[in-house]
């Protein structure tokens, strides 16, 4: 007998809360609905990552207004406890529940299980069900999935980073090829003969019928105004302008953003600032495509978690670091927001940002069976 | 938008995934001239790029080992292998380091006037360097991680000691004095610790496969007596069995190199600096990115600036479809192949490049 099935089965026979005491205490979660009940059918998971204080965000409310109103309507969540593992190691472990030191440049993935291939393993996703859209650059396509050989890439998210793929070089190149021509049907049935001939060989495996859907997007992406975005927060917002369309568009179930670009800080304060203003912003932009599509207004979910804080101090160059051990770098606020949460809620007490990955797959009834944290106490209705 | 049908159909397959090269084994007499897929390989490994129609016409007729004393230490190998060290040290779009006494470090090596200890030396010493990794936090962890191969958790006594030393204060800094953030470069670089990282991530970056601990130590002491050794211990690589095991395997062609392979296979040039990085970036970009592998090179193949050949001007298809075959994929074309393309451009309207748009977008040619 599974959980649901175990937890239904007490609660039929009145020994609910009994039943609860012989869980594990991080799967206690008895008195919420299970996943096949609750409201949320989609999730916006934006790790507001580059290293964003609390003094900056919820601190200095008029500099997140809609991170504010998020909060006001959802769940605020004041002592999310990080690990100063480095950007790239930090943000990793919001979608793995897992704190493992990672090399601050390391471009390679990690044999740990990511929030992605939980869900898709468990729950049957498509490749299109999970997306991440990125700001950072090559490395972090490895959030998409780990090398563990039980899950792995085929039960990855597709990756796209803002910044790279929307490049005003790599859009000026595509306009000088010009766009693809339309082949004939004859020649579309000649290409697919050659490729099954050498697909023979290459042991290829059964098409995908969601890739054609991609390239699309892809193409039709490519010749939008992303790649012309500007600002100290580019990159950030190219991510957040992928995340709306790709929500819109293939409406995943998971859809993830990492944001990079407050990173500004160690050596420039405002722009810092800035940033956290700009992204908020984006994010305001977000909630709204969102809340105007009668689809995702009432089954959609938005989480947002910084992966570390800043230095408490200036440093030489009036900028903030990130290695002083201090509690604003260590402790960070996260707001979440959705039909299946407590609304007007804050909660004091100390959690961390590897809570994250496993309180979404108790959301949507997956086993994060490596995670090591548990489930965000308080969050759901 | 207009619609591309097809192009999806292979998105599925992971690049190359499955590729089986038995029956395409390298030759083992060293006096034959070089296979098609080794060349095809050391190309790729060495220059990041494969060979032109008239390098191929010439390396085709060398032996491996003359290829190899050809390859290794050339020009082009260096500024390859100097492409590798920014794209390591993730110095790349806005990080790329434009300074004359960064941009000669090729030729320079070339000219055997540098070392590549003294090469990587200059790189982390650079504003480029330091801008990537601002702050003393992340300066010396990345100095630790990336020249010294140090886990920082495991050193964090060090790193808290490099920290000071950044803001320039003494102190001594993985075992020699220090007191400036140049001081914290130069003891890592001089550190034993940067000869067994810099030669196992090569190694590493070369046969694919981790080297055994026995082996490491007599390069490093090789290395530690003269790093201008670093050509020769390359080719003492390519000769060992974990290379051997890597040609026969075959291993995924890495997006800079195929941004760069696209233009010499199908345009017989190399591309300019902002053809490639454009393209390399933004194929980085995606966690599978076959997709836009595809659509670059649909698109370049439609763009009508490729200068191909029209169907009626080459009488001999199959000398033709054998000579894509070796060249695009290093190996002759089944008999089942040579058939099936052939009697597709034996069609009336056939055109070349729906032969050369199925060989570039095939699982094979993103394996090397």
């Amino acid at each position: 007998m599974d959980r649901r099935a175990f937890l239904r089965t007490a609660a039929a026979t009145g020994g609910v809360l009994a039943a609860a005491r012989f869980l594990p205490a991080r799967a206690s979660a008895v008195l919420a609905p299970a996943a096949g009940e609750r409201k949320t059918k989609h999730l916006v998971l934006v790790a507001f990552a580059g290293g964003v204080r609390t003094r900056e965000t919820f601190g200095t409310p008029q500099n997140v207004p809609t991170l504010a109103a998020l909060a006001d309507e959802g769940v605020l969540y004041t002592r999310a406890r990080t690990s100063n593992l480095g950007h790239f190691g930090a943000a990793l472990a919001i979608f793995t529940g897992l704190a493992e030191q990672r090399g601050i440049r390391e471009n390679a993935r990690s044999n740990d299980v990511t929030l992605f291939e939980y869900l898709r393993k468990d729950l049957g996703w498509g490749p299109n069900d999970a997306w991440i859209a990125t700001s950072g650059g090559a490395q972090q396509v490895n959030y998409a999935y780990g090398l563990h050989p039980e899950y792995g890439a085929k039960y990855g998210a597709n990756t796209l980073d803002g910044e790279g793929i929307f490049n005003r070089e790599f859009k000026s190149l595509l306009e000088t090829w010009g766009r693809p021509r339309v082949w004939s049907e004859a020649e579309e049935r000649e290409l697919a003969s050659l490729r099954a001939c050498l697909a023979q060989r290459a042991g290829a495996t059964k098409p995908d019928p969601g890739a054609a859907q991609v390239e699309r997007f892809l193409l039709e992406e490519l010749t939008r105004g992303t790649a012309d975005l500007t600002g100290p927060n580019a990159s950030d917002a190219k991510a957040l302008r992928v995340a709306r369309n790709l929500l819109t568009l293939f409406r995943p179930k998971i859809t993830a953003v990492v944001l990079q670009d407050a990173d500004i800080a160690h050596g420039n304060y405002g722009g810092y600032v800035e940033v956290v203003r700009r992204n908020d912003a984006a994010i305001g932009e977000l909630w709204k495509a969102i809340k105007q599509d009668p689809e995702l207004a009432n089954s959609t979910a938005i989480m947002v978690v910084p992966e570390f804080g800043r230095d408490r101090d200036l440093n030489s160059r009036r900028g903030l670091d990130h290695g002083d051990g201090s509690e604003e770098l260590g402790y960070v606020t996260c707001a979440c927001w959705g039909p299946d949460f407590k609304k007007k809620s804050i909660v004091k007490e100390d959690v961390g940002v590897v809570d994250v990955t496993p309180t979404i797959c108790d959301l949507f009834g997956a086993k994060p069976r490596f995670a090591h944290g548990k489930r965000l106490p308080g969050l759901f209705a | 938008m207009r619609r591309i049908p097809v192009l999806g159909l292979f998105f599925g397959v992971f690049l190359g995934a499955g590729v089986d090269y038995a029956g395409e084994k390298p030759q083992g007499d060293p006096q034959a001239p070089v296979d098609p897929r080794t060349l095809r390989a050391l190309a790729l490994d060495l220059l990041g790029r494969p060979p032109l129609e008239a390098e191929w016409q010439r390396w085709r007729t060398l032996t491996r080992a003359k290829l190899q004393d050809e390859l290794v230490g050339s020009p082009e190998f260096w500024t390859h292998w100097f492409e590798e060290q920014l794209y390591y040290f993730l110095l790349v779009n806005n990080f790329r380091p434009v300074q004359e006494r960064l941009v000669a470090i090729p030729r320079e090596l070339a000219e055997k006037r540098l070392d590549v200890r003294e090469a990587i030396h200059r790189v982390a010493l650079s504003s480029s360097f330091d801008q990537r990794n601002p702050g003393a936090d992340t300066f010396v962890t990345v100095v630790m991680e990336q020249l010294a191969g140090l886990e920082v958790t495991k050193n964090q006594r060090e790193l808290e000691i490099g920290k000071k030393v950044y803001d320039g204060a003494p102190g001594t800094f993985l075992g020699a004095p220090a007191q400036s953030q140049a001081d914290v470069v130069r003891n890592a670089v001089k550190s034993g610790f940067f000869a067994q990282h810099l030669l196992r991530r090569e190694y590493e970056r070369l046969a694919r496969s981790k080297p055994d601990a026995k082996d490491l130590a007599p390069w490093c002491v090789q290395f530690e007596k003269d790093p201008r050794c670093f050509p020769e211990l390359e080719r003492g690589w390519l000769e060992g069995p974990a290379y051997a095991a890597r040609l026969a395997q075959g291993a995924p062609l890495p997006n800079r190199s195929f941004a760069r392979a696209l233009y010499v296979d199908l345009a017989d040039r190399l591309p300019t600096f902002e053809e490639a990085e454009p393209m390399r970036e933004a194929l980085d970009s995606l966690a599978d990115s076959a997709p836009l592998r595809s659509i670059t090179a649909r698109l370049l193949i439609d763009s009508g600036k490729l200068a191909l050949p029209a169907r009626k001007d080459v009488s001999d298809v199959s000398g033709w479809l054998r000579t894509r075959f070796l060249r695009l994929l290093g190996r002759e074309p089944s008999e089942g192949e040579l058939g099936a393309f052939g009697k597709i451009l034996d069609e009336p309207g056939a055109r070349l490049e729906t032969v050369l748009y199925a060989l570039v977008s095939s699982p094979e040619y993103n394996r090397c």
